[in-house]
């Protein structure tokens, strides 16, 4: 197994054998079927699950950080952050392992949500196509929170900050698709819409898989990584 | 035994290191600045296979920094480290595959189980056959009974041990052990000691210690540190002849005088 595959797999077992690994797949599952019940399964709505997507767009938001949090910070405190810095496992393998754990239990979380569909197939006849295409988007917005929580436990040694400069960060990129129209006016938002995240997301949560979303979200997800590769090892030589 | 791949392509450790006479540790005019301060500056020194070598200096005397230079942990400033003939910084996997690095206060995941932990290190250094090494390196620490307990629920004495399984799973020719003892009640320092002279059998070994008499005890030679300098180096008796006290001196005597001539020194 690479190294990689070895941070990994330890990374992702913790997440099970720490109690907020089950709060967070309880109240996602939770929350899921609130939206669920309430909106769509229903008598005369259509068979869709746009409306869970498109929650799951804004929960996972919370949710992601939480599951990032600890990625580096908790390593650096307990110190076996040295411990991994001093093995033949690079700064590379160790930030790549923490995000395919998290991602790997994104997976996770998003597996029972399956049901729904089941939900759905059993009471009408929902696009495969769209849903699949909802669950790519969910996986491809989820993996830039994760990225970008990963970064942000580089930065700093509190848990509670990684948290909350991730969950900022996006709540400010959200306010921007409202506030930079204003400011900027229609004609400049143009240019910089494409670059919204929340706007591609729209695209997967109707069926509609765009390769340049994805191609967005893919680099978008690497640049965080590669942002977080720099600041450890930058770090390890300051 | 050796439980490593035996395969030049691959950056683990080659059985014939320890044989073929290459060098334990080679450090050469190591500097370590963080800003303004110096934390190490040009320390030199070599450390021999098969010896145990203590550092001795007071608290912030450059004892942490330079064996995290040596384990790749923290990249020089400026001086070189070779580790079983590796450079450090050049050929960093090869060297950090033939160093096993305990850190002070023994790091650990307190949420893994003591096997699990093993195993993960294990892998992590990719050792050939991980059941093997993690059977006998339960055995020489005497974590058997313990093998299935949670980390987090140990005692000091045995997350300590639990450490030092952990560092010598891939079979290191270089062991470095960062105040292995501190902590410890007087019965399981005893333990770690005798396990530490157990393990030196084979191996270089580099310790730092407050406790003078421990490194009387188990170390052949010393490196004396004081502000960031290696001050004197040598078995007890050349730091004596060394010293105005003399032969009859005791190591607290020495250890005194020495690292006060070099405050001496270093004053205005």
């Amino acid at each position: 197994m690479s190294r990689i595959g070895v941070i990994a797999a330890r990374e992702f077992r913790s997440f099970f054998l720490l109690p907020s690994g089950y709060v967070v797949g309880a109240l996602f599952l939770l929350a899921n079927g609130i939206v669920f019940l309430s909106s769509i399964f229903l008598p005369g709505q259509p068979a869709t699950l746009r409306g869970v997507f498109a929650f799951d767009v804004i929960i996972l938001l919370f949710l992601c950080p939480a599951i990032t949090m600890r990625a580096v910070c908790e390593e650096r405190r307990q110190g076996t952050w040295e411990l991994l810095a001093a093995s033949p496992a690079g700064s590379g393998a160790f930030i790549l392992g923490k995000f395919v754990a998290s991602m790997g239990y994104l997976v996770v979380l998003l597996l029972p949500t399956l049901v729904l569909v089941l939900l759905l197939e059993l009471y009408g006849r929902p696009d495969p196509g769209e849903i699949a295409a909802g669950y790519l988007g969910l996986l491809l917005v989820g993996s830039v929170y994760l990225a970008s929580g990963v970064l942000a436990s580089t930065v700093t040694a509190s848990q509670t900050i990684a948290y909350l400069l991730t969950v900022f960060f996006w709540i400010l990129v959200g306010l921007g698709r409202s506030a930079l129209p204003v400011w900027l006016g229609a004609e400049a938002w143009e240019l910089l819409a494409p670059w919204d995240p929340f706007l591609r997301m729209q695209d997967f949560t109707i069926g509609l898989v765009d390769t340049s979303s994805l191609v967005y979200f893919v680099s978008l997800t690497g640049l965080f990584l590669a942002a977080s590769v720099v600041i450890v090892e930058t770090e390890r030589c300051a | 035994m050796d439980h490593v791949h035996d395969d030049t392509n691959q950056d683990t450790p080659a059985a014939s290191d320890r044989s073929s006479g290459v060098d334990g540790v080679r450090v050469q005019g190591l500097s370590k600045r963080f800003g303004p301060v110096t934390a190490v500056e040009s320390a030199s020194f070599r450390i021999k296979r098969g010896e145990i070598v203590g550092m001795l200096g007071h608290n912030g005397a450059g004892k942490t920094t330079t064996m995290r230079m040596i384990c790749g942990v923290l990249p020089p400033t400026s001086g070189r480290v070779e580790v079983a003939g590796f450079d450090i910084v050049s050929q960093r996997r090869k060297a950090a595959a033939r160093i096993g690095y305990l850190p002070e206060s023994s790091p650990l995941y307190p949420e893994m189980r003591v096997r699990e932990y093993l195993d993960f290190r294990a892998r992590l250094y990719d050792v050939d056959d991980a059941g093997a090494a993690i059977e006998s390196a339960m055995t020489r620490c005497g974590l058997e009974a313990a093998s299935s307990r949670l980390i987090g629920q140990l005692s000091r004495g045995y997350r300590q041990r639990v450490g030092l399984a952990a560092t010598i799973l891939h079979d290191p020719n270089v062991l470095v052990l960062d105040e292995a003892t501190s902590g410890l009640d007087p019965l399981q320092v005893i333990e770690v000691r005798r396990l530490i002279e157990e393990l030196a059998a084979d191996r270089t070994i580099l310790i730092s210690t407050h406790v003078l008499s421990e490194v009387e005890t188990i170390c052949d030679r010393i490196i004396l540190f004081a502000r960031g300098r290696v001050v004197a180096e040598g078995d007890l008796d050349t730091l004596r002849a060394q010293s105005k006290s003399g032969a009859a001196a005791s190591l607290e005597d020495v250890f005194v005088e020495l690292t006060a001539q070099a405050f001496m020194e270093a004053a205005p």
